[in-house]
């Protein structure tokens, strides 16, 4: 049986498609066969990312509405071998999703797979709720600011009430909070709200966290996940983050953003 | 289960809502009187007479025949609209009905139910209905309590009672309660106690950064609360219709 984890966060352009992408690329690094879903139905992103955009011929709403098999739609990722992604409609919207065909879907990877990774698309209506119904692991994606936790807060709630799991009265889905574009400094001059502060207000488990980068821009337009690039403080943050996720307690390392010294904040030398 | 619903054949949503809500508490009847006081009123505070709606409580007066209908129309005269009335007799929820008013219980028989909801038919709707299940019941009987972080978007409520928060209500959620509200944990978005009319309720919380607190239907907002007030342990209470907040340690 798969397990199937969300990504998701209410509020659009935290990062969910990026960490979705690196979380499966390092899922699939680490052996586990995993398949990563676009639900973001008319504004798909995900191939982009993961750089198989121009090997698109079907997508999830063709196979939901039967004009193509699962097999047909399912990409194999060129760097990984255990990695496939599923892309999502450029032309529909996202009512063509059923929840009848999702569940299917859902069914048939499960055989295969170890790991079902949903990327979800920003708001809370039909994309993100189906997204997120089937799920067993939610990975709340957090920026460090009010917006984005209130958010996510929202999506937590919805995630308690809204979810098969929730409606059968089945064991509650895991949460975990991954806080993504994190900058140590910002934080401290108080632009940026702290790690301590998002734990609190949301109390579920943190999974990782990840630095502001440029590796992470990088990756994003050469269509290359975060993972690959393992020198990068986003790739490792990612790497460390999956390794969790697969049941590993590690502890909690910032990567990237060190601290400016006195010395460097006098003569304002600049890191990277 | 909400997913099933074909978004494009429903026209509408019914929704629960808690309006602020004006109520003329009548203690005359003659349609003169009202006007002559409106009229002052009317000098004193015109901002207020914006087609505002009210509702006509008639619970104190002891006519079972009123001139609902002279009433009405001093109201809309003076840029009051009338939307509902409270207790009176049969014929007066009859010549409510008729003049095209809802028509609520008066308070000591009301049901509870909120009065705010101005809708006609006062039904529960399903917001709460996800979060109910997750309260228990207190050991007394009367009472919920919910134990875990009340996020931004639900509501909890105990129509009945108090309502025991054992955790953090997040800002953009609501807690409610026919008595007190007890918090244990930050209260961060909004409170509303004693939302039958109850002045006796009160709230308490750990910390104080409401967005909104209410007793009875009197409120304070946070840029209301004195700052110094702010993230300590408190308790609110309406003492002389005003909401005071006063440190528990």
């Amino acid at each position: 049986m798969a397990k199937i984890i969300v990504v998701t966060s209410g509020k659009g352009g935290v990062g969910k498609t990026t960490s979705a992408a690196a979380i499966a690329t390092g899922l699939a690094l680490r052996g586990q066969k995993t398949v990563v879903i676009d639900f973001d139905v008319g504004l798909r992103n995900l191939d982009l990312i993961m750089g198989c955009e121009r090997r698109v011929v079907y997508d999830l709403v063709n196979v939901i509405q039967g004009e193509a098999g699962l097999n047909q739609a399912l990409i194999r990722d060129k760097r990984v071998d255990n990695l496939h992604i599923l892309p999502a409609s450029q032309t529909r919207d996202k009512d063509a999703l059923t929840n009848e065909g999702v569940e299917q879907i859902f069914k048939a990877l499960s055989e295969d797979f170890d790991f079902i990774i949903c990327d979800s698309p920003a708001g809370i209506e039909r994309g993100a709720q189906l997204a997120m119904y089937f799920a067993d692991e939610a990975i709340v994606v957090t920026n460090p600011e009010v917006s984005s936790v209130r958010d996510s807060d929202r999506m937590l709630g919805l995630l308690a009430s809204k979810t098969r799991r929730a409606e059968q009265n089945e064991e509650p889905i895991k949460e975990h909070l991954m806080v993504t574009r994190y900058n140590p400094s910002r934080v401290d001059s108080g632009d940026m709200l702290n790690l301590d502060d998002i734990r609190e207000i949301l109390a579920i488990d943190l999974i990782g966290v990840i630095p502001e980068s440029e590796a992470v821009l990088r990756a994003s337009n050469q269509g290359v996940p975060v993972t690959h690039d393992s020198d990068s403080d986003a790739g490792l943050a990612y790497t460390d983050a999956v390794s969790r996720l697969l049941g590993e307690d590690l502890p909690l390392r910032l990567y990237g953003g060190q601290k400016k010294g006195l010395l460097s904040r006098m003569f304002g030398g600049t890191r990277r | 289960m909400s997913l099933n619903v074909d978004r494009d054949t429903s026209a509408f949503t019914f929704k629960g809502g808690m309006l602020p809500m004006t109520v003329m508490e009548l203690t005359s009847a003659d349609p003169e009187h009202i006007r002559e006081q409106l009229a002052g009123k009317m000098n004193q505070a015109p901002a207020f007479f914006q087609h505002t709606p009210v509702v006509l409580s008639v619970e104190r007066l002891d006519e079972p025949h009123l001139s609902l209908e002279r009433i009405c129309a001093v109201c809309r005269t003076h840029k009051l609209l009338p939307v509902a009335v409270r207790g009176g007799s049969d014929p007066v929820r009859q010549s409510a009905w008729a003049l095209g008013l809802g028509w609520f219980p008066p308070l000591e028989a009301s049901r509870p139910r909120p009065l705010e909801s101005v809708s006609t038919n006062a039904e529960r709707t399903p917001i709460t209905e996800e979060e109910e299940e997750v309260t228990e019941m207190l050991p007394g009987g009367v009472g919920r309590i919910y134990r875990g972080t009340v996020r931004s978007g639900q509501q909890i409520s105990a129509p009945e009672g108090d309502l025991v928060v054992v955790g953090a209500v997040n800002a953009g959620a609501e807690v409610l309660a026919g008595g007190s509200v007890h918090v244990y944990g930050p209260l961060r978005g909004r409170a509303l106690a004693g939302i039958h009319g109850n002045p006796l309720a009160s709230i308490f919380c750990r910390e104080l950064r409401a967005e909104l607190l209410s007793v009875a239907g009197n409120y304070k907002r946070l840029d209301d609360i004195d700052p110094r007030l702010l993230n300590t342990s408190v308790q609110i209470q309406l003492t002389d219709d005003q909401l005071s907040i006063t440190p528990l340690d």
